[in-house]
């Protein structure tokens, strides 16, 4: 079950993000669509930590993109969910729903 | 896009520098993308600012700092190092211990060398203000060259009344009398216990502690106060120790000191010891006021001179030395004769001087110049140096042997870095252990050689932080010096050709260069042996010259009673003992360190004027005193005790001064001395009464009985009885005769060698210093020829096998060795001569300098590296070639 699953509130965010962004995520583009789709402004070493961090725990692989004018030259390296991750976002949205659907059925808000 | 707006560049330098190498890119690229978009967005300041904010967090970040997984980690290769240098050390025992050897050598004889260096500079400077405290010293004579401390007693009074700014705060007179006898005696007045001081009694006045703070705290007061306990005259102040000695473990407050057996003094204080750097060793303080008691016409006196009475003055604020000076000369002139005051002057030594001016006496009977302290750090340079060179030589002799290893590791992957950091490690793990065995030999040392050094230091090496630290410093240097050379040339191996094996010793790089550095080695070795052996053959001058009078077996006593009759007694009761030769009273003895001076001038009858006049020494001896010392009489005859005082004895010297004309012609003429005429009834020859590195003096001698304060004794040593029992014989009588007074004695011969106590000692220290660069330079080339016979074996058995026979071999080996010694004797014989010539030139007297005096000492260094090199070498040249031969 889930209880191995260590993922905290930032990390499953930009876990989403990188999920969402499809083989194109790296620092700048997280950042960007943080602060599109959640209003999240956050320092781009933070999110480089982040990534690193979910890279140890294998939610995440990278590799070196190319490099790009807009980047003087310099190449990204290019973040993907792995099959792990995948699992681990699903189970957390799983575990979430349930509860949800239990909140929904025996109180009113 | 435009170029003036670009990230500030040296945030991207610390990110270059401090992230692993891959993050580096990607983290820079992320930073300049945001800061062309903000620019776009916003401002190129507000993109700068971003930058450098955004840049900045991630030194913040863990991850940023993490190393690479893929970099290998220096940690774990670091102790491979260690692990790998340990083994090729141990692999190499000979090389290490030779090397360690001398490293040690060096390394010990640097602490020692520094401690002492540091003792020396240290004199005096604690003091608050130390650099605006002068001593006042005399210079006199026509051409100024006389140099004395003594101040006339009314000097520092007249000055302090009359130069503004001059009072007890900053002035302060002193004398030095340093031996005194002194009894411990009880209320009723009986002796208790009696004392011989040799050194240390001084008469001090209260303001000694105003301008002398002796540092922070300054010397602690234990009972009594500076203010008030040296006010009355005859107040003594002991120090803790002396306190204890004569007194033990009772309250000296209050308790009587009798000195000289005639002055009863209350001690009123006692005071920390003073410490062992200073030029004021005093142990005894008599309250200057004393003096009125002592010395009742002293403060009148302003010719007359005491070398014991010093003054010291603290300029005040606003005032240079020149000022002062002319103030000085101001006073003087206003009081003394003209005659007087312009051929005596009252100059200013700053106090930071006092200690390293040899031309002034001082206090503690020790002064250094600034060259022997020069010297002492310039050897601990070179033997340091020394050091190095061994480890240089060898480990570039024995990289040869290295180089498969080498090889093997540039093949696997190792850079050049790598492999310098690995011998550098090596090194290092040399000289640390070096510098720890030479850290404990050095205390070892000091303690040994505390005499010859003349040191007295009160705390270990171990304990100061200065010392860990310079030892530190000393091998963090060594271990660069001695070890980036032998890295850089063995890391530079072609790795092909190191793991072939092609090498041969000559074809590395380091052969000319370590050529080089054993001429190098040798030169500061043959300049220290050849320098030692003159320095050396100078004391011997020393000791065996003739100084024109007899000192062997001859003792002598200070007289407790000048009475007639009480002489006579004495005299009477020596000569009965069958172990006493001659007897004879004088008030001085001839030469030696521990005598009474008295000068005084005499000319001729018509002599007016200051200038008419001569210095001489003077004395008073009795009928027996020539005979004693054997001093000849050149003409004229001998004093006798019929003789009135008006009959004098003069030296060649003061004839010669006095153009008296031949020791015949002089005999009968009249001399003016002390406003009366005196006739000349012997002429005796020149001695000397003071040390060779003076001339001959002029001295005067005539028979004055009330001034005989000396008697020497010529012991009777043919009878076969030892001295030492015949001294016993002596005290024997002297304790009948004078119950109250310890019986102080004091051989002639060793009171002459006084003289060059300071010399003695350095050249004990230099003979030491040039065994330690022999056997380091000697240590050296055993381990180059051990190396070089090794690897040559297969050629001399070749050799052999062709015809060559043992001498021809051991020329070959020792042929290169022979010419570089006797190229560094050829460099240093240059050198060793200027040193040794301006030493020498500091004595009147002294050895010339024949050319055997260089050969003979180069020689003998020759000899000993021949026979190094050629017994090293005979076990190879006489080895059966087959042994060698058979295995290939």
């Amino acid at each position: 079950m889930s209880s191995r699953i260590y993922l905290g509130e930032l990390e499953e965010l930009i876990l989403l993000m990188v999920a969402l962004l499809n083989k194109e995520a790296y620092g700048v583009t997280v950042a960007e669509e943080l602060k599109a789709q959640a209003n999240r402004e956050l320092s781009i070493s933070a999110i480089h930590a982040v990534l690193h961090r979910l890279e140890e725990k294998g939610f995440v692989k990278s590799k070196m993109g190319g490099a790009s004018t807009e980047r003087g030259g310099r190449r990204k390296r290019l973040f993907s969910i792995t099959a792990h991750g995948r699992n681990a976002l699903e189970e957390l949205r799983d575990t979430r729903n349930l509860i949800w659907n239990l909140i929904a059925k025996t109180t009113t808000l | 896009m435009n170029h003036s707006l670009k990230p500030p560049a040296w945030v991207d330098k610390v990110i270059d520098s401090l992230s692993p190498t891959d993050l580096s890119e990607e983290i820079r690229g992320d930073l300049y993308e945001m800061f062309v978009k903000d620019i776009l967005n916003k401002n190129i300041q507000y993109a700068r600012r971003r930058y450098v904010l955004n840049g900045v967090g991630f030194l913040f970040k863990s991850f940023f700092w993490k190393k690479s997984p893929y970099q290998p980690k220096p940690t774990p290769m670091l102790s491979t190092h260690f692990k790998m240098a340990r083994r090729s050390l141990a692999a190499q025992k000979g090389n290490t211990v030779i090397n360690v050897l001398g490293l040690v050598a060096g390394i010990a004889a640097t602490l020692v060398i520094l401690a002492v260096v540091r003792f020396e500079l240290s004199f005096d400077t604690f003091h608050a203000g130390a650099d605006r405290i002068y001593r006042m010293v005399r210079v006199s004579g026509d051409d100024m060259s006389e140099f004395r401390t003594g101040i006339s007693y009314p000097v520092p009074v007249a000055i302090k009344e009359e130069i503004p700014g001059l009072n007890n705060m900053n002035t302060t007179a002193m004398e030095y009398f340093g031996g005194a006898n002194v009894d411990v005696i009880d209320k009723s007045g009986t002796t208790l216990r009696r004392f011989r001081e040799e050194s240390g009694a001084t008469l001090v006045d209260p303001s000694f502690f105003k301008v002398f703070d002796f540092g922070k705290g300054g010397l602690t007061w234990l009972s009594g106060n500076p203010d008030k306990s040296l006010v009355e005259p005859l107040s003594i102040v002991l120090t803790r120790s002396y306190a204890k000695k004569y007194f033990g473990d009772e309250n000296p407050i209050g308790q009587t000191l009798r000195l000289q057996k005639r002055y009863d003094a209350q001690v009123t204080g006692v005071v920390e010891d003073f410490p062992n750097n200073t030029e004021f060793p005093f142990s005894i303080l008599l309250s200057y006021s004393s003096l009125t008691k002592l010395n009742p016409g002293a403060p009148n006196e302003w010719t007359g001179v005491n070398d014991g009475h010093s003054v010291y003055i603290r300029l005040p604020e606003g005032m240079t030395q020149a000022d002062m000076e002319k103030q000085i000369a101001r006073v003087h002139a206003a009081h003394a004769s003209k005659e007087l005051s312009s051929s005596r002057h009252y100059l200013l030594q700053p106090l930071s001087n006092v200690h390293f001016d040899a031309r002034f006496g001082t206090f503690s009977g020790r002064t250094i110049s600034r060259e022997t302290i020069l010297a002492l750090e310039l050897i601990a340079l070179f033997l340091l140096l020394t050091g190095c060179i061994n480890y240089i030589n060898l480990a570039t002799a024995q990289s040869v042997l290295r180089s498969k290893e080498i090889g093997l590791r540039k093949v696997m992957g190792s850079n050049r870095k790598n492999l310098v950091i690995q011998f550098l490690i090596e090194t290092f793990m040399v000289v640390l252990g070096a510098g720890v065995i030479a850290l404990g030999l050095s205390e070892a040392l000091i303690i040994a050689l505390q005499p010859i050094l003349n040191l007295r230091l009160t705390h270990y090496n171990f304990t100061d932080p200065a010392v860990i630290l310079l030892l530190a410093a000393i091998v963090a240097v060594l271990t660069l010096v001695s070890g980036f050379y032998p890295a850089w040339t063995i890391s530079r191996f072609h790795p092909i050709d190191a793991l072939r094996n092609t090498f041969a010793t000559e074809r590395l790089g380091g052969i000319s260069l370590r050529k080089v550095l054993v001429v190098f080695q040798f030169t500061i070795t043959q300049v220290l042996v050849v320098g030692t052996f003159i320095v050396v053959s100078q004391m011997q001058f020393f000791q065996n010259v003739d100084m024109g009078f007899n000192r062997d077996a001859i003792i002598s006593v200070r007289v407790p009673d000048r009475s007639a009759a009480g002489i006579k007694v004495l005299a009477d009761k020596l000569r009965a003992l069958s172990s006493v030769a001659r007897v004879s009273f004088s008030y001085t003895l001839p030469s030696g360190v521990n005598r009474s001076h008295s000068y005084q001038d005499i000319g001729k009858p018509e002599a007016k004027e200051m200038k008419d006049y001569v210095v001489f020494e003077y004395g008073s001896i009795d009928s027996a005193y020539l005979g004693l010392f054997q001093l000849k009489l050149l003409a004229g005859r001998n004093l006798n005790a019929a003789d009135s005082s008006r009959n004098i004895l003069i030296n060649q010297q003061l004839a010669n001064s006095l153009h008296l004309g031949t020791p015949e012609e002089a005999l009968g003429q009249q001399l003016k001395w002390n406003g009366q005429i005196m006739t000349v009834v012997g002429v005796v020859n020149n001695y000397f009464m003071n040390s060779l590195k003076e001339g001959y003096d002029n001295i005067a001698m005539r028979t004055e009985p009330g001034s005989y304060s000396t008697v020497s004794i010529k012991l009777q040593t043919t009878e076969g009885k030892s001295l030492i029992q015949a001294v016993k014989d002596i005290e024997k009588i002297w304790k009948e005769n004078f119950p109250d007074h310890l019986f102080s004695y004091q051989f002639f011969d060793e009171n002459i060698r006084a003289f060059y106590a300071q010399e003695t000692k350095y050249a004990q220290l230099f003979q030491l210093f040039a065994l330690l660069f022999l056997l380091i330079g000697c240590l050296g080339l055993y381990g180059l020829i051990t190396f070089v016979v090794n690897r040559k074996g297969k050629e001399v058995a070749i050799r052999k096998v062709l015809g060559a026979n043992v001498r021809q071999i051991l020329v070959m080996f020792s042929r290169e060795y022979v010419q570089m010694v006797a190229l560094s004797f050829v460099l240093a014989v240059p050198v060793a001569y200027y040193v040794v010539d301006s030493w020498l030139s500091n004595f009147a007297y002294h050895i010339p300098l024949s050319w055997w005096r260089f050969v003979l000492p180069g020689v003998l260094v020759l000899v000993i590296a021949l026979v190094i090199v050629s017994t090293k070498s005979a076990r190879t040249a006489n080895a059966n070639p087959v042994d060698k031969l058979k295995y290939e």
